[in-house]
């Protein structure tokens, strides 16, 4: 598994960053849904607090714990930046210390509110999609694509 | 009828199967197989369980496979939340070992890791007693999101010698009598006590449920055990601020005066009669108790009528599979067993009632305790079939799966359903 970045770590620290789940279901149909108490857990792996147990990103999430399929997660920053994490979900708590923890937290902050799952996710695979860098880099590896008036004199 | 039986792939390896049905979960068919075959805990896992912090097993109401009573893992999780509800085997009867490698839990076959596990966390109530000095944990268990409690540790079948033949409950009464000083019978305000501690913990408990042994006597059959349940559950509904809470009760196929009674008087949610066996013959065989004194036909009419009363989705039964096939009476092979069972399965989804199973595991202290249970590839086909079955006619599972229960590898397979 790899470390996720200080960058990353800082922005799933901030509660102004917008962050998404995107999950697909037995047919590849996709489907993305904000996650606004993900954050990283101790040892690097990213924990998404699912509310509903018959939810549609529920059963996505178990269907790729089952099946071995990935999901993506996106994180964007009040400032544009913004990544893309490419994981697996490996584990789903439903009971013990944690998702007490968990389930206490979101009472706290939802007040009559459920929690169905704890889920960890394992990032694999983490890509900068921050507008700034990605056209650094297509410039670079493809200097056809570019529009020729935004070379002109 | 044959005494030597057809089963289909007995030879095969987890992966074998794994690889035959890429539909069905690699973790649903492992903990299938675990259940099929027991589990032995190494010294090494044995050394980390630690009571404050795990459930050793408490109040079983059926014994261990190994037939001892000491207090060892109640039962593991698996990484997708569900649980795999098994007991100590002899090593003998190559069961999956349980070890601890680099720190942490794994299931092993044959010297290679197969998948992590957990143990049960302990409940907090697990550390109290009760206001008459018992220890909670032997009025009242736990599953990792379900009470369980265990009424009455006795089954009135056993009076003539009618008890079912794959069932150990009265021997077990005795054992738990004598060894861990279980009351035979709880006390209704006692259990409402403790559930009242229990769900203090919060997020822990998302269902009460009650099982006993059959009580036959009362002005009609069955109205004590009828009565009694009433007696506890009306105690356990005093902790809720409504008048149904989600609960599922195990009982005796009672007729519509008694499930009226159990629905309209409660706050039980659901109601389940296991038949254990789907075919009239071997009922009659395996269930002589329940033949005598309601018959096959007139259970299976029962569940039926509980439809009308609990409503569609909330009314099941359960089989203890794989008796269909034991030795001398039983199927001759594990198709014909399958389109049997599936075909009878089917006559009851198609009246609104859910059929889930238990994988068999023969116990030292019934008459089936020498014989194999199914293969592999039986429990699974069997799986799919009554998840298919559910599909088909459109039955939730809700009060049942692997949240509420645990030990139902075809109501683990609807998960994935929107209802």
């Amino acid at each position: 598994m790899p470390k996720l970045s200080p960058e990353i770590l800082h922005l799933l620290d901030q509660s102004n960053t917008t962050k998404i789940v995107a999950t697909t279901d037995e047919f590849g149909k996709p489907y993305a849904i904000a996650s606004p108490y993900l954050h990283a857990g101790p040892e690097g792996e990213l924990v998404h607090l699912e509310l509903l147990e018959k939810s549609a990103t529920n059963r996505n999430l178990l269907r790729s714990l089952w099946f071995d399929k990935k999901v993506s997660v996106t994180l964007v920053a009040a400032d544009g930046s913004n990544y893309v994490i490419q994981g697996r979900p490996v584990k789903a708590l439903i009971s013990g210390p944690i998702f007490r923890r968990h389930y206490q937290d979101v009472r706290l902050l939802l007040g009559d509110a459920d929690l169905a799952a704890v889920w960890l996710i394992e990032p694999e695979e983490v890509v900068n999609e921050t507008y700034a860098v990605q056209k650094l880099e297509e410039e670079e590896r493809f200097p056809f694509s570019v529009h020729l008036d935004r070379l002109a004199v | 009828m044959a005494d030597v039986v057809t089963r289909q792939a007995d030879q095969d390896s987890l992966q074998d199967v794994v690889a035959r049905y890429p539909e069905v979960p690699r973790l649903i068919v492992i903990k299938t197989d675990v259940q099929r075959r027991g589990v032995f805990y190494t010294d090494r896992a044995l050394s980390v369980l630690d009571e404050s912090l795990h459930q050793v097993t408490g109040t079983h109401i059926f014994g261990a496979r190994d037939g001892q009573i000491e207090a060892r893992p109640e039962s593991l999780l698996l990484r997708d939340g569900s649980s795999i509800i098994t007991t100590p085997t002899p090593l003998e009867q190559n069961p999956y070992t349980v070890d601890r490698i680099d720190g942490k839990l794994w299931l092993v076959d044959a010297g290679e890791p197969v998948e992590e596990v957990d143990y049960w966390p302990a409940p907090d109530f697990y550390a109290l007693t009760s206001s008459s000095g018992i220890p909670m944990k032997n009025i009242v268990s736990a599953r990792p999101q379900r009470l369980n409690i265990f009424p009455y540790r006795y089954c009135t079948f056993w009076n003539n010698g009618k008890g079912c033949t794959f069932c150990d409950i009265v021997c077990q009464l005795k054992k738990g009598k004598e060894e861990l000083q279980i009351p035979a019978r709880l006390n209704p305000v006692e259990v409402g006590e403790v559930v009242r501690e229990a769900l203090r913990e919060p997020g822990r408990f998302s269902a009460v449920f009650l099982t006993s042994g059959s009580i036959t006597s009362g002005r009609e059959p069955f109205d004590d055990e009828v009565d009694y349940y009433i007696e506890i559950l009306e105690e356990v509904g005093k902790n809720f601020r409504t008048k149904k809470y989600p609960s599922q009760i195990i009982g005796t196929a009672f007729n519509e005066r008694q499930l009226e009674r159990l629905y309209k008087e409660t706050g039980l949610m659901s109601y389940t009669a296991d038949i254990e066996v789907l075919n009239e013959d071997l009922f009659n065989r395996h269930c002589p108790g329940k033949a005598e004194w309601i018959g096959y036909r007139e259970w299976k009419r029962r569940l039926v009528a509980a439809v009308d009363i609990f409503g569609p989705g909330r009314v099941n039964t359960g089989l203890v599979a794989g008796i269909e096939l034991a030795k001398p009476y039983g199927f001759r092979s594990e198709d014909e067993a399958l389109k049997r069972v599936l075909e009878e399965a089917e006559e009851l989804a198609s009246q609104g009632v859910g059929t889930v199973f238990i994988v068999w595991s023969p116990r030292p202290d019934t008459p089936l305790g020498d014989q194999k249970n199914a293969s592999l590839d039986y429990y699974i086909r069997l799986a799919q079939g009554l998840h298919d079955l559910r599909v088909k006619y459109r039955l939730p599972i809700g009060y049942d799966d692997y949240r509420h229960c645990g030990n139902h590898p075809d109501s683990d397979l609807s998960r994935l359903l929107p209802y």
